[in-house]
């Protein structure tokens, strides 16, 4: 094992010398998250525009099922998905196990709950008025859930930051259902975890310093959205 | 006449309270109406529904002498002809101008049409020097302008004004005043409500009182 100042000095090599293996790694931690959350988001979007506006029995349950869900374990969703995916399961068929497609699914089942929960938040607390506003001045319902979803933008903004945030860095269902593969599947967090597992901490202090660059500029971002959303009188 | 808009025997309820019961009026084109009653009596319901905002319990709509078989057209035609202004009117984020565009760009007109119409609106009711300014950095009577203007720019048939002149100061209830008399005089009808009746300078037509769910007509006082 090599020592802690050795590894940080190796780590910051590797990040400023512009290490193509690492550089891979991040690339496709980025891509893998936000094309989940960019499939995620319209519908999570329409869910929780639906949880927020309309009336049907059974609307609380749907809330309090999503709120829990906020919590599941990414290991039990990339269990779950395990299971469906394998050669041996229900959709083995679409032979999606460790490749992208497959991370992409479980951070999406990931992140869904929160775009739902935080946009429902957000357009829960948004004024009624904006509503009953665009339709007297003849916008058609579609248009009106724009100019609702416009009006709640930083809200729901926040929510796509903190849906990112929690998927880029989640390890359980990558790991299990990316098979962690150099150059395909292998992401920040399963890396970090490979190497830690090898003792060369070289590169998982490197990747490790991504993420909390990453975690500090969503802050960031958050606190920004946020400070922006609240100057209305 | 025919009036424009007949409604007959509108009844509403809400956790098994009546707030409205067997409501029946006429609106003639350029009607200026006093709608009176204490706090809770039912006013904002009875605009709501009006706008089409809201469905009734019971009622029917007739437009220009034409019984609307159900609610779901009469809504639309609602929709089409009636605007309807909160107390404290919603502005959305973004200029003046792009606030009064919004219900041409709904009709979908084209953008030269929409600019001219807007500027000419604008100019009308005085307010030329607020279009580029943020409609969050407006004073609660410049927004009560700007959101008639707004509706006033659609040609609505019939304008809802709920409470416009609550907490206004003495200039910018004269301003207020002034733009609803104009609308009255371009035989726009308009209803406007308050919770009780005050003097001041509208050309009021009719006064019509809520209380506990049954309206019922009084002699027009001056507002």
């Amino acid at each position: 094992m090599e020592p802690l100042s050795e590894a940080s000095y190796r780590a910051l090599y590797l990040l400023v010398s512009g290490d193509s293996a690492l550089w891979a790694i991040i690339w496709i931690s980025f891509s893998v998250s936000l094309r989940a959350v960019l499939f995620a988001a319209p519908f999570a979007l329409l869910t929780a525009f639906a949880l927020a506006y309309l009336k049907f029995p059974g609307r609380r349950l749907v809330i309090a099922l999503f709120n829990t869900a906020l919590s599941i374990p990414a290991v039990v969703v990339g269990l779950t998905l395990y299971l469906l995916l394998s050669r041996a399961g229900p959709l083995g068929d679409w032979r999606l196990l460790f490749t992208q497609d497959a991370m992409i699914i479980g951070q999406f089942v990931l992140c869904f709950p929160i775009l739902v929960a935080m946009g429902h938040s957000a357009l829960q607390a948004s004024d009624r008025r904006i509503w009953e506003t665009a339709l007297t001045l003849g916008a058609d319902p579609w248009r009106a859930m724009l100019t609702v979803v416009h009006e709640a933008r930083f809200g729901l903004i926040a929510a796509l930051v903190a849906g990112f945030g929690r998927i880029i860095a989640e390890v359980g269902s990558s790991m299990m259902v990316g098979g962690n593969i150099l150059n395909v599947t292998r992401n920040i967090p399963t890396a970090i975890a490979l190497e830690t597992s090898r003792g060369s901490f070289a590169q998982g202090i490197a990747l490790g310093v991504v993420l909390l660059l990453l975690a500090l500029t969503l802050n960031l971002t958050l606190t920004g959205i946020q400070g922006r959303g609240d100057i209305r009188p | 006449m025919t009036p424009w808009l007949n409604i007959q025997n509108l009844g509403f309820s809400r956790d098994k309270r009546k707030i409205l019961e067997s409501i029946s009026m006429d609106i003639h084109p350029g009607d200026l109406t006093l709608l009176t009653g204490h706090n809770g009596s039912g006013k904002t319901t009875l605009l709501r529904i009006m706008a089409g905002l809201l469905k009734p319990d019971s009622g029917r709509f007739s437009l220009e002498g034409k019984t609307q078989p159900n609610w779901h057209r009469s809504r639309s035609l609602l929709r089409r002809n009636v605007c309807y202004l909160h107390q404290r009117p919603y502005l959305f984020d973004g200029s003046v101008s792009d606030n009064i565009s919004y219900g041409l760009r709904c009709q979908k007109l084209d953008m030269r049409q929409i600019e001219a119409r807007v500027m000419d609106a604008l100019v009308n009711a005085s307010l030329e020097h607020l279009s580029g300014r943020n409609s969050r950095e407006l004073s609660g009577g410049e927004q009560q302008r700007v959101a008639i203007v707004r509706a006033q720019v659609l040609n609505p048939r019939l304008m809802l004004l709920d409470e416009p002149l609550a907490n206004m100061d003495k200039q910018s209830r004269r301003q207020c005043l002034s733009m609803i008399n104009q609308l009255h005089r371009k035989q726009v009808s308009v209803i406007l409500t308050s919770h009780e009746p005050q003097q001041g300078e509208l050309d009021i037509t009719r006064h019509l009182h809520l209380y506990q769910g049954i309206l019922s007509q009084k002699e027009p006082p001056q507002i």
